[in-house]
């Protein structure tokens, strides 16, 4: 697609390795099909040429970060679309990533293919094509970057016929009998298996809530109260955090609309706080601070 | 939907569950005993430091556990023992309360109030109205957090 | 194995009257680890204490609930009688069955299930229960004051004199803060400096005070009992031991035209090197390097050095840094005053004769530029009519602040009178907004400015100065009578408002104490703990808090050092056992525990393998500083941290026993 994109994320990282700057690469590689890319970890500068970066670079990578495999390396470069890159400035912020040991290789990023409908053939950017993330992104240049590689693709074209997160609005609009139905169905169908959670770059925790047994706040079968509660706690964790990279949603087997809950959420604390999450390094987090004014209404 | 309160499936003796701070709240509900003001029985009372310590996953306990109402009591903002547990606390209550109703709890079900040591009618009251609102709900429904 | 004992107590007839208290000691027998449960008359009497303590032994309890009144009644005196057998005092729950069931419920089968309810939550909560050591932390018995000014030198003077040795800094040369810069002081009319320099000199010749002037903070750490300050000393160029204070050097040095006098706020000069009164203290002079000749000519004035006859100038010495280590700290900083040029409208800086309330103070000084005699800085006549403007920057959310200053009404009305009493004939005029006279023998002494000495009050704001022909014209609206009025006056003093201290705000995060929006520090309690921070060991006086007047900065200096003496009157600060607790194997150091705690009690510990490489960093908790809120709990994902006396299983068991 386009090699001039590709040649010019090798040199960088090609130049950041032989430099010493940095000793490990977090980037895209060949997938299992023209249509997939898959993370490569690159650590010698002979295997820049591996990286590669196109509209089906799906992965949030910043989830790597989180990995004992990964922060052995003391100074890492990683590429990150917009999106992703939110990711990278909460775990600063956070403390879990030190601005000085990384190097953010931004990428521009015109919208990136929905895995399902590239499997099966499509290779085109389009409002039908791509993430609902993607029709609301507000970051196709990432926010901060070290290194900026600059996208030859076509500016994504929004008829607006396409909302996303509609669902929101409808669920919104139900008396709370029907919510409660809607939401009894969908974690009817939770297995479990956390992969929302391990797919989540910002679910850092060396021991999950859901894990801690004295008390067990969260059952751990596979039964709907607790499976609403960890969808509700996950959820709760993730307010005025989650940056939207969809992940969660993307790695559910059982297709939960994660995002719904996600995405309500940091409308809500938009809407309260007039607070975004992942958008610098410096703010404190919103559940970190307080303010005298903070709404009262629905206390009595 | 409004039904009339003979039609609806209520639950006659809910158990509801109150999670307060020691310094304002515990107190104002002494208070209203040492006035010797009646109120309903179904609310018990547990007590905690600070309205900061009270989590959100408490709530959600309280309903796994059969409450059929979940109350949340600390210092008026401002009179903190703990200077600023409660506004930590309110910050994060507006949130989950608004979590736990786009996931469809009853809204009416989860109350939030500022009561101080000097306030026992005011515990009187919210208690008894909450009491009477949770008795009044149709509780026919199986919720999410129960079986 | 848990051995639980449950003692219901009747209280009378205050609960047995509403609970069958039988039932619920039944009840209470059939819990599973409760190996007695009985109940009695009156549990916290006498013959109740030792019933429970011979139950103790005999049944070799490991916990007890009673179910009686309020902890906040008797919680202490079961806990010191499980102590006396043994236990320890955390194995000791109270269900609150009189407040909260008795006195508030009549049907008698309900509220006996209740009773029995909060049992069972008790009995669960303390099988739970852990054992609960307080916490003892050694304390360094000695106080660091910031600031000396009237507050800051009252409390090392209360301090000192309470046996404990001060360390006093003092940002500029002298002692004396801005008391010593006024005349006299309301009500009472008594001159400032005759009040002020004894106390001063108090302060220099006390046997436990160490004073540090021309010195700033530049570094606190530690904690209540432990903390390490470093100390700038700013060089004086001056040798001080040798320095006799003669003042040969200030009259040798030939800079005595080109420095504005901070102390005469600007309104005279002095010389590079100097002292900025007679009175200091200590009365060694500071060269002032910015201005002095020798630095600026490359060395070659040295006038002062040959004057000075024990040869105690020293061009070359530098700043020093040093360490002090003390156990509790009282920040006394005191106030600025704010800018009075943000009122153009005033003329302030554009006319001459357009003066602060602290020039005009300076002006009636005695020791001022104009020695006491009321000239007007323009032509140095003596003004007939002056005009005082209230509130300049005060109440004025707009260009200023909102809040009152609280002194400018007094200190105006007593301008007014000092200027009747000095100038014969003399009229002044007073704009003001509202008269705010609360203190003692303040509203007599406003009302004798304006009967006794004449001052005419007006009501209202000024809206314009200008000048014409030699006077300032004044307009503005008396709105009482609803006019215009215009005066032509002779000099304006503007009552400016108070800021804090310039740099507090800094100061304040050095300490980890909070400050309000505007910088003055914060009190832990605004009515209960007015003279605590919000950190422990850490103590506020004077207008650094917020305006005040002498009588209440000096309370505030006095209370601060009382907490101060109460602190270091133990060996030790005992602290609750009640506090948080990190579990270090699963804690991931994402710090929203330390970001939510009021009182700065986290920081980051790291954990190092044998050969002291960092493994990771984690949370700790300064068992000093907690105060076991638990607002830290709430705020970790992770549950890695916990708090004692409230722990996250013993909620979940409350929770769990009142399932439905």
């Amino acid at each position: 697609m386009s090699n001039i994109v590709d040649e010019k994320l090798r040199k960088i990282a090609k130049d950041l390795l032989e430099s010493g700057e940095v000793s490990l690469i977090i980037g895209y590689g060949a997938g299992s099909s023209p249509r997939r890319t898959r993370p490569v970890f690159i650590t010698d500068a002979k295997d820049a040429h591996k990286l590669s970066f196109n509209r089906h670079s799906v992965q949030d990578l910043a989830v790597f970060l989180k990995k004992a495999e990964v922060k052995k390396f003391s100074k890492i470069g990683i590429l990150v679309k917009g999106c992703d890159e939110k990711a990278v400035n909460v775990l600063i912020q956070e403390y879990q990533v030190s601005r000085d040991n990384i190097k953010i290789i931004g990428v521009e990023c015109n919208g990136v293919v929905r895995q399902n409908l590239a499997d099966k053939g499509e290779s085109s950017v389009s409002e039908a094509t791509v993430y609902d993330k993607c029709l609301i992104c507000g970051e196709h240049r990432p926010l901060i970057y070290d290194y900026l590689v600059e996208t030859d693709e076509p500016e994504l074209k929004l008829s607006g016929a396409l909302k996303p997160y509609t669902k929101i609005e409808e669920l919104d609009a139900m008396d709370p009998e029907e919510r409660n139905e809607f939401w009894r169905k969908e974690f009817e169908k939770c297995i479990k298996c956390y992969a929302c959670r391990q797919a989540c770059p910002l679910c850092y925790c060396s021991r999950c809530i859901v894990e801690k047994n004295t008390p067990q706040w969260i059952d751990t079968s596979i039964e709907e109260p607790g499976n609403a509660q960890w969808n509700l706690i996950r959820a709760y964790h993730l307010s005025g955090r989650c940056i939207s990279c969809g992940e969660c949603e993307r790695a559910c087997p059982v297709n939960i609309p994660l995002m719904l809950i996600n995405e309500k959420m940091a409308r809500d604390v938009y809407n309260m706080f007039g607070y975004k999450s992942g958008q610098d390094t410096e703010t404190k987090p919103v559940f970190g601070v307080f303010s005298e004014g903070d709404l009262n209404d629905f206390i009595k | 939907m409004i039904m009339k309160k003979e039609d609806i499936n209520s639950n006659p003796d809910p158990r509801i569950i109150a999670f307060v701070c020691n310094w304002c709240t515990y107190s104002g509900a002494d208070l209203a005993g040492t006035g010797r003001m009646k109120y309903s029985d179904n609310v018990r009372i547990i007590k905690l430091p600070c309205s900061g310590r009270i989590d959100p996953l408490f709530i959600v306990e309280a309903f796994k556990k059969g409450a059929r109402g979940v109350l949340v009591s600390g210092c008026h903002p401002g009179d903190c023992h703990y200077t600023s547990g409660n506004y930590h606390s309110r910050r994060k209550y507006a949130a989950f309360r608004d979590l736990l109703g786009f996931l469809g709890i009853d809204l009416n079900r989860v109350e939030f109030s500022w009561i101080s040591a000097s306030e026992g009618n005011k515990w009187v009251s919210v208690v008894n109205e909450f009491t009477e609102k949770i008795k009044s709900l149709e509780d026919s429904s199986t919720d999410i957090f129960r079986k | 194995m848990a051995r639980i004992g449950v003692f219901v107590c009747w209280c009378g007839s205050n609960i047995a009257g509403t609970v069958d208290v039988a039932k619920v000691a039944e009840e209470a027998s059939k819990i599973p680890g409760v190996v007695c449960a009985v109940d009695y008359k009156y549990m916290c009497s006498d013959p109740g204490q030792n019933s429970l303590r011979k139950m103790i032994r005999e049944q070799k309890l490991t916990g007890l609930v009673l179910a009686a009144c309020s902890p906040h009644m008797h919680e202490n005196t079961f806990r010191r009688a499980a102590v006396k057998e043994g236990l320890n005092p955390y194995f000791v729950e109270i269900a609150n069955i009189r407040e909260q069931v008795s006195w508030v419920h009549e049907d008698k089968e309900r509220a006996t299930q209740k009773a029995i309810d909060l049992t069972k939550m008790m009995v669960e909560k303390v099988k739970k229960d852990r054992p609960i050591e307080d916490v003892k932390v050694p304390l360094t018995k000695r106080a660091l004051v910031i600031g000396g000014g009237i507050a800051g030198i009252q409390a090392a003077l209360d301090t000192a004199n309470g046996g404990v040795q001060v360390i006093l800094v003092e940002k500029e040369p002298s002692i004396g803060g801005r008391m010593i810069q006024l005349d006299e002081t309301f009500p009472t009319l008594d001159c400032s400096s005759c009040i002020m320099t004894p106390k001063m000199v108090e302060v220099r010749q006390h046997p436990n005070i160490k004073l540090y002037t021309y010195s700033e903070i530049e570094d606190i750490s530690g904690y209540i009992g432990n903390f390490k300050i470093k100390i700038k000393k700013k060089t004086r160029s001056v040798l001080e031991k040798d320095c006799t204070g003669c003042g040969e050097c200030w009259n040798a040095c030939p800079m005595h035209k080109n420095v504005k006098s901070e102390f005469n706020a600007d309104m005279s000069e002095r010389t590079a090197i100097y002292v900025p009164f007679p009175q200091a203290v200590p009365l060694i002079p500071v060269l002032d390097r910015s201005a002095c000749l020798h630095y600026k000519k490359g060395g070659k004035c040295q006038k002062c050095f040959d004057a000075c006859g024990p040869k105690c100038i020293d061009f070359g010495l530098r700043d020093e840094i040093i360490e002090e280590e003390v156990g509790a700290i009282i920040a006394a900083t005191g106030y600025d005053l704010m800018d009075n040029s943000l009122y153009g409208e005033y003329g302030y800086g554009k006319y001459k004769d357009v003066v602060s309330g602290l020039q005009f103070e300076r002006l009636l000084s005695a020791s001022g530029p104009t020695e006491g005699v009321i000239r007007r800085p323009s032509d140095g006549k003596t003004p007939q009519t002056i005009v005082f403007i209230q509130c300049v920057g005060s109440r004025d959310p707009e260009k200023g602040v909102p809040y009152c200053s609280k002194v400018c009404c007094m200190y105006t009305a007593k301008h007014a009178k000092l200027f009747a009493h000095k100038v014969r004939d003399s009229q002044s005029y007073v704009f003001y907004i509202d008269i705010r006279a609360t203190g003692k023998g303040y509203e007599e002494f406003v009302r004798s400015a304006m009967e006794q000495d004449g001052a005419v009050y007006l009501r209202g704001r000024v809206s314009r100065i200008y000048e014409d022909n030699g006077k300032l014209i004044v307009k503005g609206a008396d709105t009482l009578s609803g006019t215009q009025v215009e005066i032509a006056a002779d000099m304006v003093v503007l009552a400016t408002g108070v800021i804090p201290k310039k740099d507090s705000d800094r100061l304040a995060r050095m300490l980890g104490i909070s400050y309000d929006k505007y910088g003055f520090f914060t009190e832990s309690h605004p009515k209960l703990r007015p003279t605590e921070s919000s950190t422990a060991g850490i103590f506020l006086a004077g207008m650094a808090q917020g305006p005040r007047d002498i009588p209440e900065s000096v309370v505030s200096g006095s209370a601060a050092a009382s907490k101060v003496l109460g602190l270091f009157s133990k060996s030790e600060y005992e602290v609750e056992g009640t506090i948080a607790n990190v579990n270090e194997a699963t804690c991931v150091a994402c710090f929203y525990c330390q970001r939510v705690c009021a009182y700065h009690a986290i920081t980051g510990k790291e954990i190092k393998d044998r050969n002291g490489n960092i493994v990771k960093v984690v949370a700790n908790v300064n068992p000093g500083l907690c105060t076991g809120c638990g607002a830290c709990v709430s705020a970790c994902f992770s549950k890695s941290i916990d708090v004692k006396g409230f722990m996250d299983d013993q909620i979940y068991a409350e929770i769990k026993s009142l399932g439905v």
